[in-house]
């Protein structure tokens, strides 16, 4: 029987909490994930990522591949960023093996390593942006990528899967119709980011109201949770890899690290912002100071094939050719390395261990979105339920790393 | 808050300037292409399509050695091969799976003799799996159709690497031309903006 008009109100009235189910195949979760939220009203109680829906298991399958064929599975960890993870695993290798690449193929890669850095965070922004509800940002990023894209087919033949970098140097040298295209982007790279980006969304009081503020983390709590990248400067904490612990041409040109202050959402959309030019700014360094030279390393034969126009000539390279691709480099060593560098999104460590085969023993990676994905509970406690699209935007996760 | 800031609080000034960069874009030229009218070819060395090379004499080029299939890393490539009448070695099937590979073209570049290639075809689709397990002749077919005379040994050399040149310093290295080749000069500035909250470091 329904209660009398006068009874309502007067009940006391029952409440519990809701288990909402978002993702796995939810827009704004960029991929694969999927969150449990259980909410009190519209605030969020508890947030559970599960992980694991994208899971291949790259670890497991380069301990089959020998070094040189377990590069294109870097590709496919970070893949809006393949240029830089496929740079980090052969700065990791080369690191293993003892090698250095000649100086020309240190500038080739840092110019990569940049653009991708750039195209990533475009694609951070713009899809974060697109999240809270602006299309226009999105639709100018991926007109600038494809510059970006248009350049990495020019030079190594794909656009997203490049496989470019090899153990030692690089696939190919760069044209001269690559250099003076890229030069002529980083001319108006920055101002477009001024008039065109900053105009739409850095003053915008919507997109204020929905950023500052939200997903607060602090400095401390950063650290803690060990948090690298954008992600972590935004909070205050100045670590980047390319300025801790130089690989490639980092050392030789001058960048500013931009960290924010309150480490909120906004603070963190700013550091990317501020990135970005700091990256043109490094390519343009990177162009003016390009040395010609060798782009492999002399030694490059005893882990990278041999030169082409030798092997049917020569009967130590065919041997060399032969005994590369079937059993992997002959003078792997043993021993066991970490080596970290700066993708766009935070600190890609590869823990490698060598047993004197020509496979890794072991391969361990250490993503950053894996990493990022852990922090978002503590991101979104108590926030609204409109904020966790926020904050799954601001840590910018690929979810291809996450689940490896 | 002053009294300027008042201003452009009431009268929306930062979403009306927003309004006035998309309102320009539209007298600005597209730069969207309408895809299956309008089509961009790809640059040289793109890795698209495989194809197998055919010799002068129209038979395939591969010799049947495997490397191609002991390095790919998705292990789609597979070559069996048998002994001849005059005991040379004969490729009996020669197959590739295109929906497994990855497009990395190591197969291209473990090859010592420029046998398989891959080409500038990207737009394959069929109805049926079965259409995508290629066969040694679908995969002669494909350089007919593609790369057959002098584009394909053009084209294939692009990802042919290294070569002896990738270890020396070639005279005609690109590099950063200045002056002439160079364009208009970085407006940037030379240190990081402080603003809403940034401070620069490092």
């Amino acid at each position: 029987m329904p209660a009398a008009p006068e009874e309502i109100g007067k009940k006391e009235v029952k409440t519990k909490e809701l288990t909402v189910n978002m993702g796995p195949q939810h827009p704004a979760t960029h991929g694969v994930l999927r969150l449990v939220l259980e909410l009190n009203g519209e605030t969020v109680v508890k947030c559970t990522p599960y992980v694991g829906y994208l899971h291949r298991g790259v670890e497991k399958l380069a301990e089959n591949r020998t070094y040189m064929s377990a590069l294109p599975l870097t590709d496919r960890l970070d893949y809006i960023s393949s240029m830089a993870n496929n740079i980090g695993y052969c700065v990791a290798v080369e690191r293993l093996f003892g090698v250095e690449p000649p100086e020309r193929a240190k500038y080739i890669r840092t110019i990569m390593a940049e653009m991708t850095r750039i195209s990533s965070h475009i694609i951070g922004v713009a899809t974060h942006v697109l999240d809270i509800g602006a299309t226009t940002l999105f639709l100018y990023s991926f007109r600038d990528r494809e510059t970006l894209l248009d350049l990495f087919e020019m030079t190594c033949g794909a656009r997203l899967t490049v496989s470019y970098p090899r153990i030692g140097g690089v696939r190919n040298d760069v044209s001269q119709e690559f250099i003076d295209k890229l030069y002529e982007f980083t001319g108006y790279f920055p101002e477009t980011i001024e008039r065109e980006y900053e105009t739409l969304i850095d003053r915008n009081r919507i997109w204020l109201q929905r950023t500052k503020g939200i997903g607060v983390i602090s400095a401390e709590d950063a650290i803690n949770w060990g948090l690298t990248g954008p992600t972590l400067r935004g909070s205050g904490v100045p670590y980047d890899v390319r300025k801790h612990a130089p690989y490639d041409a980092y050392d030789k040109v001058e960048f500013d690290v931009p960290v924010g202050k309150n480490g909120d959402v906004y603070d963190r959309y700013k550091c990317r912002m501020e990135e970005l030019k700091q990256s043109n700014r490094i390519i343009r360094q990177c162009i003016e100071q390009m040395p010609r030279g060798p782009i492999m390393a002399p030694d490059a034969p005893k882990f990278t094939l041999p030169p082409k126009d030798k092997v049917l000539t020569d009967m130590e390279s065919l041997i060399h050719h032969f005994v590369l691709i079937t059993k992997g480099p002959i003078a792997s060593p043993e021993g066991e390395i970490y080596s970290a560098t700066e993708v766009p999104k935070g600190e890609l460590g590869f823990y490698m261990i060598g047993d004197g085969s020509g496979k890794p023993y072991r391969m361990r990676l250490r993503s950053p979105s894996f990493v990022h994905v852990s922090v978002l509970p503590e991101l979104c406690k108590d926030a609204l339920i409109a904020d966790v699209i926020a904050n799954i935007g601001t840590i910018d996760i690929v979810l291809g790393e996450v689940d490896r | 808050m002053t009294i300027k800031d008042l201003a452009k609080r009431v009268f929306l000034v930062e979403i009306l300037k927003g309004m006035a960069l998309t309102l320009r874009m539209i007298f600005t030229h597209a730069v969207t292409r309408q895809y299956p009218e309008e089509k961009r070819p790809p640059f040289p060395g793109f890795r698209g399509l495989h194809a197998l090379v055919r010799k002068e004499n129209g038979e395939a080029k591969c010799v049947g050695c495997g490397l191609c299939a002991a390095i790919c890393p998705s292990k789609c490539i597979s070559v069996y091969t048998s002994e001849g009448s005059d005991h040379n070695k004969v490729v009996d099937r020669y197959e590739i799976e295109v929906l497994r590979c990855v497009y990395c073209a190591f197969c291209v570049e473990a090859c010592p003799f420029g046998a398989v290639v891959l080409t500038d075809h990207y737009e394959y689709s069929d109805y049926s799996r079965a259409a995508f397990d290629m066969d040694k002749e679908k995969l002669l077919a494909n350089w007919d159709k593609f790369m057959a005379g002098p584009k394909g040994e053009e084209y294939f050399k692009r990802f042919w690497r290294p070569l002896s040149e990738d270890y020396a310093t070639p005279e005609d290295q690109p590099v950063f031309r200045g002056g002439a080749g160079a364009p208009k000069a970085l407006p940037g500035k030379e240190t990081v903006e402080v603003q809403g909250g940034l401070s620069d470091a490092a």
